[in-house]
């Protein structure tokens, strides 16, 4: 049996200190602010992040460095026969598409890039799916596969509190830059696979967070097997305001019964286009040995 | 006298009951409960049966029936609009299905004939109401059948005898009806059905009535409130109206073109084309420029053209007999600046269609698409910000017919329509056009949303979600107006007194979606009033959409009044510039 290692990045909401916990590595994401180099998880916590949003400053995220990625799959390689590398998904972020290239030629079936298009707590799903398959014995182009197999049984559904920061940024699609308008709206976004996109609006965050759980109700009816099969993973993130994420993971759950829904904050990347305030919800389908 | 008519009979008496109609409107007008400036029930009725009466005037003596009920019908249902337009179209048209296949009409004839009519007006109305033109109907109809089967022949006693018993049941109404014994009146519509009778039976009984048709009546013309208007700048002075007689029908790009032409140059736009004409009414600065463009479409005929600031000037000096002219006087001075005078020819802007306000008319096909009544720019700007595709300029002061709705609903690019009325006077005709749609075998579809206010329309636009199919779009529009409550404040424009409130002409009103929400002499005091009875523990935001007649400071300063007033929600005040309504609230 061939030693598997999984490496994902900070964007799956698993920190490197978590990664130590789990037996994995977590490759922080690094941010420009202002001109300086920071990395998420290690020189920037989710509070100065988010004063510095506040701020006004300029930020700009971009992808783990190939060189630092290549040094890390090396030192690995010494270590374990196989790696398991999930990146941020392609549709967000040139991440894959980097990471895949570069695993081309020298470390062709040594390492296996995993492009399943998640982002978050469904990546962080991912991840520890990986684990667990890996745990089974399962190489790592059996794990590959397997991910990649579900890569659409996913959705999650963002809430925003201001439309600001997503004008600010450009990882839109058109229809959701379209969602200006005169009145103040809070956006209901959805992450389905590929990108980020405009699902509906609403006037008041009651309002959001019900369509949002009404979306994921259809969403688990149609698409994960109904409520009662209990097939699938909920999960929720926010950005930087806790009592709201925790109130609104009673409301899912008093919405949602028997579910427990893991709560977990955005990761920076996304935080930085949707700004504080968001609430999003999450819904993967289990992974089957 | 006579046992039968033919149909050259019936085309004279049908005339002569809408020109009956017609001169009665302003009373029947009177006779609204709510004492809103609003879309009138006389105006309504008489606008629906002149459509027809326009149609039924241009055909020739010895027409069949086939032909005259065709045009009587369809005149009224594409002239439709307001609650009372829309039933009498539906009477009208089951009277017609009733008598079309005969060329002569007997007392049993026009009986069944009357039957047809109520049962199909009945159908129309979701939830009829007695103590309204329904029931009136519904009584001369009984009265009809009943003469009939006692075997009454003559025509004479029989219409006779119809329009004694109507104004029977109309004079109860107020029994059947509390708010209409409250304010004192019998129902409008009801007097409206009344009128139309009555002009027909004096008719055939000979008696002297003037059925010529005043063309103008078939046309809206948004009539000036002095009495509300005193202390308003008229922005646009020269009321101007003509008739195109087209050279070739317009296309749909040149309807656009030419309307947003006119809504460049002044407002109060109505444009009504047909093949042949294309009737124009604006209210601009320069009455030239509508003139010189309408040119390039054919000749011009019936062309009216009023300064209203004389007139209103004239009407004020009527009316205030302390008379303050130095204000006047200023505000004509003012008017004559904001009048642009051209020394030479070369000056006049010619204008082409590329300065087209788009009225945006996507080309792109879609699956879904909108359309949303609604009066003031503002608000219009709302709605297309969210995504409505057409907006009818109507509402309040004008309800838009069954054809303007349809109109709109073909201009735009999608498989289905859905159509927001914004008021509860204009559902039924935004009903009746997606009745039409359906008879017209399009590939199109209309879906009527029936909201009833404006924040109703902004609610449902929010909640639409393109990604999911039309039925569960229709179903969570619906459901959504419903978590929203909504206020609207004008002035009352006469006495009365409704829900046990009297009402003062000149008070202001808060009107809530279950009746009147406060009275007083202060809009604001009104306005806080009403949102105190609307918002309520689970009110997460309050929004204020103010009018034309509102500045935006007052407005702003009004906003922070109510954010400390309702600490816990979010106030949000928007520019809506709708006429007559000074605030639209919503709490939800």
């Amino acid at each position: 049996m061939s030693k598997v290692a999984i490496i994902t990045d900070t964007n799956s909401g698993l920190m490197p200190k978590d990664g130590e916990a789990l037996g994995i590595t977590v490759i922080p994401t690094p941010f420009m602010i202002d001109g300086v180099e920071y990395l998420e998880g290690v020189t920037l916590t989710q509070e100065e992040f988010f004063k510095k949003l506040a701020d006004g400053a300029d930020v700009s995220t971009s992808q783990p460095s190939p060189g630092a990625l290549l040094e890390l799959w090396d030192k690995l390689l010494k270590e374990y026969d196989e790696i398991v590398y999930i990146p941020l998904s392609s549709g967000l972020s040139s991440s894959c598409q980097t990471a895949t290239m570069l695993a081309m030629d020298d470390y062709e079936g040594k390492v296996f890039v995993v492009n399943n298009q998640r982002i978050s707590v469904t990546m962080r799903q991912s991840v520890l799916d990986a684990i667990e398959l890996r745990d089974k014995g399962m190489s790592g182009k059996e794990i590959k596969d397997k991910l990649e197999a579900v890569k659409f049984e996913s959705s999650i559904y963002i809430m925003l509190d201001t439309l600001y920061y997503l004008k600010k940024g450009g990882r839109i699609t058109p229809a959701a830059a379209a969602l200006g308008t005169l009145l103040k709206l809070k956006p209901v976004l959805q992450i389905q696979g590929e990108k980020l996109d405009a699902f509906a609006k609403a006037r008041t965050a009651n309002q959001g967070k019900n369509i949002m759980i009404n979306a994921m109700l259809a969403d688990i009816e149609n698409r994960y097997g109904g409520l009662d099969a209990k097939d699938f993973h909920l999960a929720g993130a926010y950005s930087y305001d806790l009592d709201k994420a925790m109130e609104f993971k009673s409301e899912v759950e008093a919405a949602i019964p028997g579910c427990e829904m893991h709560m977990d904050p955005l990761s920076l990347v996304v935080s930085c286009h949707i700004g504080p305030g968001a609430l999003a919800i999450a819904c993967s389908k289990k992974i089957h040995v | 006298m006579s046992n039968t008519i033919n149909a050259t009979q019936v085309k004279k008496m049908f005339l002569a009951g809408a020109s009956n109609l017609n001169a009665k409107k302003e009373w029947i007008n009177e006779l609204n409960v709510f004492p809103v400036p609003d879309g009138d029930t006389g105006t309504n009725m008489t606008m629906t049966i002149m459509s027809a009466a326009k149609d039924v005037q241009n055909l020739s003596d010895d027409v069949d029936m086939a032909t005259l009920c065709k045009n009587i019908y369809s005149g009224a249902m594409r002239g439709a609009r307001g609650n009372s337009g829309v039933i009498l179209s539906q009477l009208l048209r089951g009277f017609t299905k009733g008598c079309r296949d005969y060329q002569e009409l007997d007392a049993q004839i026009i009986a069944a004939s009357f039957e047809k009519a109520v049962e199909t007006a009945y159908k129309a109305v979701m939830k009829p109401k007695e103590g309204t033109i329904l029931t009136v109907a519904k009584g001369a109809s009984e009265k009809a059948t009943e003469l009939a089967k006692e075997g009454v022949t003559d025509l004479g006693p029989f219409f006779e005898e119809i329009i004694n018993y109507a104004d029977e049941v109309l004079a109860k109404t107020p029994e059947m009806l509390p708010v209409l014994k409250q304010a004192g009146v019998v129902d409008s519509g009801g007097q409206g059905l009344v009128q139309v009778l009555k002009g027909a039976a004096d008719q055939f009984l000979g008696k002297e009535v003037d059925y010529s048709i005043d063309e103008a009546a078939a046309t809206p013309v948004s009539k000036v409130q002095v009495s509300a208007e005193a202390e308003v700048d008229i922005k646009f002075g020269y009321c101007t109206e003509f008739i195109v007689l087209l050279n070739k029908p317009l296309n749909v790009k040149q309807e656009i073109d030419f309307k947003a032409f006119l809504e460049s140059i002044g407002d109060s736009i109505v444009m009504v084309a047909d093949d042949e004409i294309c009737k124009v009414h604006v209210h601009s600065n320069d009455p030239g420029l509508a003139i010189q463009r309408a040119l390039m479409y054919g000749q011009l005929s019936n062309m009216k053209i009023d300064n209203m600031r004389m007139e209103h000037r004239e009407k004020l000096f009527h009316e205030q007999s302390n008379g303050e002219y130095a204000e006047i006087d200023a505000e004509i001075n003012g008017a004559a600046e904001a009048t642009p005078t051209y020394n030479r020819e070369d000056d006049i802007p010619l204008k082409n269609g590329s300065s087209s306000k788009e009225e945006e008319i996507p080309s792109e096909h879609k699956e879904m698409g909108f359309v949303a009544v609604c009066a003031g720019n503002g608000l219009a700007d709302i709605f297309r910000g969210l995504g409505v595709d057409y907006v009818i300029e109507g509402g309040q002061t004008m309800n838009p017919s069954t054809a303007d709705i349809f109109d709109a609903a073909m201009k735009v690019n999608a498989d289905t329509v859905f159509v927001l009325p914004n008021n509860k006077n204009i559902i039924l005709a935004a009903n009746q056009a997606q009745a039409m749609m359906e008879d017209n075998d399009e590939s199109k579809k209309i879906v009527v949303i029936p909201t009833k206010t404006v924040p109703q329309g902004i609610t449902a636009a929010i909640n639409f979600i393109p990604d999911v199919s039309v039925e569960d779009n229709e179903e969570a529009m619906k459901e959504a107006i419903s978590t929203v409550k909504t206020g609207e404040v004008t002035y009352a424009v006469r006495d009365t007194v409704i829900d046990d409130v009297t009402i003062k002409q000149g008070d202001y009103m808060g009107i809530g979606d279950s009746g009147i929400m406060g009275v007083g002499s202060d809009i604001e005091d009104v306005t806080e009033m009403m949102l105190e009875k609307i918002a309520d523990d689970s009110t997460e935001l309050i929004s204020l959409y103010y009018g034309s007649d509102i500045k935006e400071e007052e407005a702003n300063e009004f906003c922070d009044r109510i954010s400390s007033r309702f600490p816990t929600c979010d106030v949000e005040v928007q520019y809506g510039g709708q006429p007559i309504y000074y605030y639209i609230v919503s709490a939800e």
